[in-house]
């Protein structure tokens, strides 16, 4: 827990996460959680709807092409995972104890980690072939449960 | 004696809900920007009934989270964020009937792989995505103005 104390005295006495923790303004923690919200929203549902295709959905729809959307997946990805360093350092303590905490990282992390598997494959798949392969199935159904399971254990938390 | 899960349990479902109402738009929207043009948008567009699904399953549980709670939402004074919500949410209503009564939706059916849509079309995907990103503004001050965040 080392690391854990030396992070907490320094947010406790910076300028910029005193001012996220305390201040009324909504261009502080509200906002910072406005940008978490958003892009976890657009990567996680952009996402479900790739790996709904993988599983079947909407057959017509070829499939290499979705790889173009992966841009604004990573960065919805990138923007939900910097607000959510900046509100976990703001509050470690308390989000560190919560029991659903290492529940949430597990999902987001293994969300995260299919993300980039699904992108190196979804190009290569023979959109002349009807069926996705049985693996690639098994990671858009992985994907699917990660991010739903993320966002269902950040809900839970709140009232851990 | 309200039990401790119903709230997160609506609240999960409500954000379900809108995850995939938000990727049905984002990606539909995106493709009329002109992203991952190689998707016929017909078929990506058929996914749309879906995404009203999605809404309703938003909807239902928004609602049973308003009743749940109803002074965070409606006070008195009734919740700004959730007035501003409620207003967006009616826009987007008007722009989701100015897209179908015009035809523009069928038109932009039409738009093939590799084809690009027409500029109204890009217009009206505009303002979808400026109003659904006020929606999840408005919706992230509701907790914040009611306290409950």
């Amino acid at each position: 827990m080392h690391i854990v104390e030396i992070l907490q005295r320094w947010t406790e006495s910076n300028a910029f996460f005193t001012w996220l923790r305390e201040s009324p303004s909504v261009w502080a923690y509200p906002f910072v959680f406005f940008v978490h919200t958003l892009g976890l929203l657009f990567a996680a549902g952009a996402s479900v709807i790739i790996d709904a295709r993988l599983l079947g959905a909407a057959r017509r729809l070829p499939v290499a092409p979705f790889a173009r959307f992966y841009k604004a997946i990573w960065v919805g990805i990138v923007f939900t995972v910097l607000s959510g360093a900046v509100m976990l350092v703001s509050d470690l303590q308390t989000k560190l104890m919560n029991p659903l905490f290492p529940v949430k990282m597990l999902f987001v992390v293994v969300a995260i980690v299919l993300t980039a598997l699904l992108r190196r494959r979804i190009t290569s798949v023979d959109d002349a072939e009807s069926t996705v392969s049985p693996r690639m199935r098994a990671l858009a159904a992985l994907s699917l449960l990660c991010w739903l399971g993320a966002i269902a254990s950040g809900k839970f938390a709140a009232y851990f | 004696m309200k039990s401790w899960w119903l709230v997160p349990f609506c609240k999960t479902l409500h954000y379900f809900g809108i995850t995939v109402l938000v990727g049905i738009v984002g990606l539909v929207d995106l493709r009329i920007f002109g992203v991952a043009k190689g998707l016929p948008v017909r078929p990506l567009q058929r996914l749309m009934p879906w995404a009203v699904v999605s809404f309703l399953v938003a909807a239902a549980s928004g609602y049973a989270l308003l009743r749940i709670n109803p002074a965070n939402s409606l006070g008195p004074p009734v919740n700004i964020a959730f007035a501003a919500k409620m207003a967006l949410l009616v826009l987007i209503g008007l722009n989701d009937i100015l897209y179908f009564a015009t035809r523009l939706k069928r038109q932009v059916d039409g738009v093939g792989a590799g084809q690009s849509t027409s500029a109204s079309a890009k217009i009206v995907a505009t303002v979808s995505i400026i109003l659904w990103i006020g929606v999840v503004y408005w919706s992230r001050m509701l907790t914040f103005l009611a306290g409950a965040i």
